[in-house]
């Protein structure tokens, strides 16, 4: 039923509801409800203050549970191996509660479905309330209450009063003065516009509320943008060799020289990377990469992440043909950080392919020094049982399955994360409209006061009253003062000016 | 070099000295029975020139042609040695981390140590500003302890000067994102501190404690210098991730305290304004939020993470 309705009455065979406009229609109850009621059901849902409110702390208590909570790295939940890796380590840490942790989503909070439902949720309240607060914002600048009854000034939190000898209009134009120098906008009242006038500062300051509330719809923006569009890929660049950058960019990423110093102490102080971007033989970008200053070239940028060691590995038929002839990085790690794995894909075949060294500086590894274990499974299954393994010497043939695996030597590679985000313009755009918005709602506070001149009465000087509504403000409180005693000081001068100038007249 | 930092050291624990002894100074002023300062000085010229705060107390404005001057009543006596004793500690903290920074050539943030004495600086700088625009020492009460607290933690941490590790070694950004993480965390405490002055009011016999509402306007205050600060520290420090780690935001259990920080202040500015929260609710959250900055300040001994040498 809508809000405006006034009457009800017996109108023949149906029920009849009068609205304020006058009109008659049916009152149908619960059987007649139009459709357009549930979208203000929902708009009134999401402006809610309350409900606002319970989104940003549900929204604050998931992110304290996923900052607490160990949390599963990007693809965990799509790599089945991975996925039983770390839920292993999860049991560790959680015991009983690993699979119920593991159901509600909570170690992947921030790609859960809760999750995403409460940011939606949360954009939609803030939409709400800024549309909501909007046309309230319009009158405070456009249509502002300037009339105030006389008794507002013997109820108002803030009052005051000074007297006054001069007329009303001098008295006014004096106040009016005063208030113009504290940066007040001056409104004359028009139901009394020869006793009242209001002022206000800063009445154009909600502007910042409603650019801030925005420009957290354009930060969350960024994040769709950022998670749907953007490429991310770590590149492995063997020491002296390259690697296709792809993307249709035609480039490779050549890795000159990596260099990681460290201090007496062993704290790392330094990892820089020699870079060339080459477009065919034609060297387009080349760079320093350190952690702090990526390259960037096309829309990309590359940054130093990781550093490790790599296993030149070549790989022929029992033609002599080359399948592959490149350097693996040994990203991985196992038996307690003793030995390093790596693996690849046999192009052209349907095996892939574990690579096991001993980890640089370790004794207890299983696999000798200068050899290398090739274990070899069907594609895709690299945790189950390898359908083959065999150990090489560095430089030595070894046959497994039709094809023959030499380990050529160990080299160093440089791990270079790639990344393009359409998403960060976006972020840098609502960030910068956030902090301009709260600069500006924070640092111009809207303060409004009503002024009014009454006249004397029995002898008696008239008087200026001032009174203002407003929480407990001390800075505000500070402020009306000011102008009080800043009116009456104005006031007592121009009445001993005027008597002055009366006095030398009559003289 | 070590001479000089061993010197420093001085300087700190001259620092904690003058944090106690303001406290002290401040505990007796607050709750001494012959504090001569022991009502504001009030001159009142005129007697029609009013202003009502709540209750409708009246309060006399300055005499005429002093509307300008400031209002505010001048410590002396014990008072004055208190503002003094903060005064000192807080240059002696500035001092400290300046003297720090020359030797070691960049920001003093990049250690929990570097970064306590910090957060200190920004507590008591705050509480310095506070008291000075609102003359209310009962402040000091709880912010100085916190201070004097987290000096001792300074203290007990690793003092060594080392270089930056890699990830670290941007001298702008580390300034500015610390930088605007101390200040916001200072006026935090303070906004703590007042929501707690709050919380206790009805059981405190002090004689110069001021109205209990006044304490629930100097937390809001406090938060709406925190708020913005805590906004301009993520923004920083998502700019530094985007440089360093090619990523703005990876939900790293440090971005993420700092967010959670950030919501609960932005939940108590919204039940404040929009939802007329005052009192006890809205102190409640104050507490909640400088909880969330120690949780985001000590995280580091149990996150792990891209922070985790911070």
């Amino acid at each position: 039923m809508s809000g405006h309705d006034s009457t009800v009455r017996d109108s023949g065979p149906s029920v009849l509801v009068q609205t304020e406009d006058g009109t008659n229609r049916p009152a149908g109850g619960e059987n007649d409800v139009a459709g357009v009621e549930l979208f203000r059901w929902l708009f009134r849902f999401f402006y809610s203050k309350t409900v606002g409110l319970i989104l940003i702390l549900l929204m604050a208590l998931l992110a304290v549970l996923g900052s607490v909570i160990m949390q599963a790295g990007p693809g965990t939940y799509d790599d089945p191996a991975k996925l039983e890796s770390f839920l292993a380590a999860a049991r560790e840490n959680y015991g009983g509660w690993a699979p119920i942790l593991d159901a509600l989503g909570l170690f992947h909070v921030f790609t859960s479905l809760g999750f995403y439902a409460v940011v939606a949720m949360l954009a939609l309240s803030i939409m709400a309330c800024t549309t909501h607060r909007i046309p309230e914002l319009w009158r405070r600048v456009r249509h502002p209450r300037v009339h105030v009854v006389p008794k507002f000034f013997d109820k108002a939190r803030y009052r005051g009063t000074a007297p006054t000898a001069l007329g009303r209009k001098e008295s006014l134009d004096i106040v009016g003065g005063v208030l113009r120098r504290h940066r007040f906008r001056v409104l004359v009242d028009g139901k009394d516009p020869e006793h009242s006038l209001h002022a206000d500062r800063n009445a154009w300051s909600g502007v910042g509320t409603v650019v801030a509330h925005l420009s957290f719809i354009i930060i969350l923006l960024a994040f769709v943008i950022s998670s749907t569009w953007a490429i991310e890929e770590d590149l492995a660049v063997p020491i002296g060799r390259e690697v296709e950058v792809g993307y249709g960019t035609g480039l490779t990423l050549h890795a000159t020289s990596f260099k990681d110093s460290y201090t007496e102490e062993g704290r790392p102080s330094d990892y820089v990377s020699e870079l060339e971007l080459r477009r065919g033989d034609e060297v387009v970008a080349a760079q320093e990469v350190r952690v702090n200053s990526p390259l960037e070239y096309g829309g990309f940028r590359y940054h130093q992440s990781s550093f490790g060691i790599a296993a030149d590995v070549t790989v022929r038929d029992a033609a002599g043909r080359v399948h592959f002839d490149e350097s693996v990085p040994m990203r991985w790690s196992s038996q307690e950080g003793a030995n390093a794995v790596g693996l690849f894909e046999l192009p052209g075949s349907e095996y892939e392919v574990v690579v096991v060294t001993a980890a640089s500086g370790r004794t207890n590894s299983s696999v000798p020094a200068g050899t290398a274990l090739f274990e070899l499974y069907p594609l895709g299954t690299q945790t189950g049982e390898p359908l083959e393994v065999r150990l090489a010497n560095q430089g030595q043939d070894v046959d497994i399955a039709e094809y023959s695996f030499t380990f050529e030597r160990e080299r160093q590679y440089t791990g270079i994360r790639m990344r393009q985000d359409p998403g960060t313009p976006w972020m840098w755009v609502g960030s910068t409209l956030l902090v301009a918005g709260m600069c500006v709602t924070f640092m111009f506070q809207y303060r409004r006061m009503w002024i009014r001149v009454d006249d004397g009465v029995a002898g008696e000087p008239g008087r200026v009253r001032f009174g203002a509504v407003s929480r407990l403000d001390t800075s505000y409180q500070r402020l009306f003062e000011n102008i009080v005693a800043e009116v009456d000081d104005e006031l007592h001068d121009a009445t001993v000016q005027t008597e002055e100038e009366s006095r030398g007249q009559r003289a | 070099m070590d001479n000089a930092l061993e010197l420093n050291e001085f300087i700190l624990a001259a620092a904690l000295v003058f944090v106690v002894l303001a406290l002290i100074c401040n505990l007796v002023v607050i709750t001494g029975r012959n504090s001569r300062g022991r009502a504001p000085v009030r001159v009142r010229e005129r007697e029609s020139v009013v202003a009502a705060g709540s209750g409708g107390a009246e309060r006399s404005v300055p005499p005429r042609h002093s509307a300008k001057r400031s209002m505010r009543e001048r410590p002396r006596g014990l008072a004055l040695y208190a503002s003094g004793f903060t005064v000192m500690s807080f240059l002696l903290y500035l001092a400290y981390l300046g003297i720090r920074m020359s030797l070691t050539g960049y920001g003093p943030f990049a250690n929990q140590h570097e970064f306590a004495v910090s957060f200190v600086l920004g507590i008591v700088g705050a509480y310095v500003v506070v008291e000075y625009l609102y003359r209310i020492r009962a402040l000091s009460l709880v912010v100085l302890p916190i201070a004097a607290a987290l000096t001792v933690y300074a203290m007990a941490q690793d003092t060594a000067v080392r270089p930056l590790i890699p990830a670290l070694q941007n001298n702008l950004l580390l300034t500015l994102h610390v930088g605007f993480a101390i200040v916001a965390y200072g006026a935090a405490c303070v906004s703590c501190g007042a929501a707690v002055i709050y919380l206790l009011h009805p059981h405190l016999r002090f004689r110069r404690l001021p109205a209990r509402e006044v304490f629930d306007d100097v937390g809001y205050k406090a938060a709406t210098v925190t708020f913005p600060l805590l906004t301009v520290m993520i923004v920083l420090g998502a700019v530094w991730a985007d440089t360093a780690w090619g990523r703005y935001w990876g939900w790293d259990p440090k971005e993420t305290a700092a967010l959670v920080t950030w919501l609960i202040y932005g939940a108590y500015l919204h039940a404040r304004v929009t939802r007329g929260w005052q009192g006890k609710r809205s102190a409640w959250l104050l507490l909640l939020g400088f909880a969330a900055v120690l949780f985001a300040y000590f995280g580091n001994h149990f996150f792990g993470g891209l922070h985790s040498y911070a």
